[in-house]
């Protein structure tokens, strides 16, 4: 595959206009301009510009302490803020030599899950909203508030949740909880399936999304792109069972996969997965050890032993890593943040190239890209 | 190319195929390894990972360590196996430059695009080498150089 | 009162007698002096349609309070996706140095009357990130900013108070709109 038409140049034939999708639009997660060429309805160039929440965040975290650092990787990715605390503190108790304990990890791994529910609800609301099917955005955000509640009962925070600590977790589950989650989330397996039964029935929906922005497993391999889109191509490639972290190989779960790799079997994907995560949670609930959630030993003041590490995980939008570098202070030397987003959002324009002016808004939010998490 | 490759022998395959150019080979951990590499040979090198099954480029990274080197950092892991390789190649720090990965894995544009305009590494042969996150006011400033004096910025 | 859109005086034929002329900024003012503003701020209090602008982990926050549980359509607060369609803009997040001349042509394609919602603390002075490079922290010298909302994110019930607060300022003539420079004696 080349770059060429992923660069936009001046129109050259009057039939053809450039057309500036951003960067303020109705169908923008977060600020971002999608540059498109179109030659009466078909898109022949196709540049997406970021940048325009552009933070910074690599440089102001050289200049904060290890602990100070956890509230703000939470806003790397707002929707999967609880993947992101996990991922930079197995990082960091790589560097100290330390693990969490057997409580706490189940208790992340509730967290994360929770999270990632949240996550795919709200992407495939504002998807919805996208494709025109308003009914649906709303039905998701009302399951949505469910799941939030849940999390706000253990971490105290509607978003952005800094529960995860070095060693363990903030604090534990207050009482009464296993009998409220598996309530509430009872009834939300009940609600999607009749939502996955009213995506996949109605005709209209079936004529925008089937066969529609489809991206192969090769060309996927190609551009380097992982997570649902990828799983909806075929390949099984989820890092909770290619490296299991935490407590994932003592869990039993399917990677939930589909063949086609269009529009349409993305958000499939997104949709099973949410039933998939609720099973995670009702394991974890029942297998949860009793002992202390953290460990007691965590310096208030870190300081690892010179070194570097690189820490992976399953985020909901794909694969998230983070890149520390400790020179034996108390502030990292270098911290490099690789969000799933990033990928996923640089494998946008190719898609695009070659389809029409109306498949835009689908094919974009099917990829489901966090607009903070590519610019940081 | 079977999975029985994709594993830390690699790292021994690499080393005897690029005798001069690899160097400093640790295993940390079963699904980590490390690596340094001369710049000069980084496209052979990751040629020779693409063909043995290290396909899925996962990041390119700059670090800076006044006052005379700079280093890039490769990440490539496969899709098919756990293992992560960081490679790791120094250049001297008043004229950084390095060939561009673009013609071996399509997605190392972008990457290379942000360690540019961050730090000021050249990538040869890249094409369309322009800014992605920074207004084009700020090319030339590289702001996540350790000696950037715009930060902290306290308007 | 007719034949407005012309200043006084501007008329060249001979007026016919019992004709008087007047100009639109005139009937403005008189309404603006008269009892009859309370009837228009009442309408403009009770349907302030915001735009749904997300820009950062507050832009969540937003979308959240305008559909099902916090519903804001109770109060006439509907979310319009474009400019021209709303009254209210609430920054929600973070405005770089690169977004900043967007989002000023977006506030200026919004018509009058309009007012500004900030929302968060990345809006009101640059948040966790206010010492970085591409941060703008004083947004409240470029816009007239009528309510801050404090909170990382402010919970959906404090943007409701906000913008019974902003309803409040309305009825009572003390936004914006009226009083465009604190300086001049405004709240």
């Amino acid at each position: 595959m080349t770059h060429e038409a992923t660069q936009i140049t001046s129109p050259t034939k009057p039939s053809e206009i450039l057309l500036h999708l951003g960067p303020q639009h109705p169908l923008q997660p977060g600020p971002f301009l999608l540059d498109l060429k179109i030659e009466g309805e078909t898109i022949r160039e196709a540049e997406l510009k970021i940048g325009y929440i552009h933070k910074g965040m690599e440089k102001v975290f050289e200049d904060r302490t290890y602990l100070q650092i956890l509230p703000l990787t939470d806003r790397i990715c707002y929707l999967a803020s609880n993947s992101n605390n996990d991922v930079y503190c197995r990082g960091v108790e790589e560097l100290l030599g330390i693990e969490p304990t057997e409580r706490a990890k189940y208790l992340r791994v509730l967290t994360n899950e929770l999270c990632r529910l949240q996550s795919h609800l709200l992407g495939i609301g504002e998807y919805a909203t996208d494709v025109g099917f308003l009914t649906m955005f709303i039905y998701m955000v009302r399951e949505r508030e469910g799941v939030v509640s849940l999390l706000e009962a253990i971490t105290g925070s509607r978003l952005n949740h800094n529960y995860a600590r070095f060693g363990g977790v903030a604090n534990d589950l207050p009482p009464g909880y296993k009998e409220m989650a598996l309530k509430t989330l009872g009834e939300l397996k009940k609600q999607v399936k009749s939502h996955d039964e009213m995506l996949s029935s109605d005709s209209i929906y079936l004529r925008r999304t089937k066969g529609v922005g489809v991206l192969t497993a090769k060309e996927a391999g190609e551009l380097g792109v992982a997570g649902p889109p990828l799983r909806a191509a075929g390949v099984e490639y989820d890092l909770r069972r290619m490296e299991p972290y935490l407590v994932y190989d003592d869990l039993d779960f399917k990677v939930i996969t589909q063949t086609d790799g269009d529009v349409f079997s993305r958000v499939k994907v997104r949709l099973l997965e949410i039933l998939e995560s609720i099973y995670i949670i009702e394991q974890c609930l029942d297998q949860m050890p009793s002992g202390p959630y953290k460990q007691d030993v965590t310096p208030y003041i870190t300081r690892p032993k010179p070194g570097e590490v690189y820490a992976r995980i399953e985020d909901p939008r794909g694969e998230m890593g983070m890149y520390i570098i400790s020179d034996g202070s108390d502030k990292p030397y270098r911290f490099r943040i690789r969000g799933p987003a990033f990928a996923t959002a640089q494998a946008l324009p190719p898609l695009l190239v070659g389809g029409y002016v109306a498949d835009v808004a689908a094919i974009a939010a099917s990829m489901d890209s966090c607009t903070s998490e590519v610019d940081r | 190319m079977g999975d029985e490759k994709i594993d830390k022998t690699i790292m021994i395959e690499l080393s005897n195929t690029f005798k001069d150019a690899v160097s400093d080979v640790d295993v940390p951990s079963p699904n980590r390894a490390v690596a340094r590499i001369d710049p000069g040979k980084v496209k052979e090198i990751m040629q020779f990972l693409l063909d043995n099954g290290f396909d899925h480029l996962s990041c390119v990274s700059g670090v800076d360590y006044p006052p005379d080197k700079m280093e890039v950092v490769y990440h490539v892991t496969s899709y098919s196996a756990p293992l992560v390789i960081t490679l790791k190649a120094s250049l001297p720090r008043d004229d950084p430059n390095i060939d561009s990965l673009c013609g071996i894995y399509w997605n190392a544009n972008w990457y290379e695009r942000e360690t540019y305009e961050l730090y000021g590494i050249k990538f040869n042969d890249c094409p369309y080498m322009k800014v992605l996150l920074l207004i084009e006011e700020m090319e030339g400033e590289w702001p996540l150089r350790k000696d950037y004096a715009g930060y902290p910025d306290l308007t | 009162m007719e034949e407005g859109g012309l200043g006084m005086g501007e008329i060249e034929a001979e007026l016919p007698p019992n004709v008087t002329v007047t100009s639109a900024s005139a009937i403005q003012e008189f309404i603006k002096n008269s009892p009859l503003q309370k009837i228009v701020n009442w309408g403009r209090k009770n349907s302030l349609w915001f735009m749904t602008h997300p820009m950062g982990c507050c832009g969540i926050e937003q979308i959240c309070v305008g559909v099902a549980h916090y519903d804001t359509d109770r109060f006439g607060i509907i979310p319009r996706c474009s400019p021209r369609q709303a009254d209210v803009m609430m920054i929600s997040g973070y405005v770089s140095k690169k977004y900043l001349p967007a989002l000023q042509r977006v506030w200026d394609q919004m018509l009058e009357p309009k007012w500004i919602l900030m929302m968060g603390e990345c809006a009101i002075s640059g948040g966790p990130w206010w010492e970085s490079y591409s941060t703008v922290t004083h947004l409240d010298e470029i816009f007239p900013v009528d309510i801050y909302i404090p909170g990382c994110p402010p919970r959906p019930e404090a943007l409701l108070q906000g913008f019974i607060e902003l309803q409040k300022k309305i009825v009572a003539e003390q936004d914006r709109t009226v009083i465009p420079n604190p300086a001049d004696g405004g709240v």
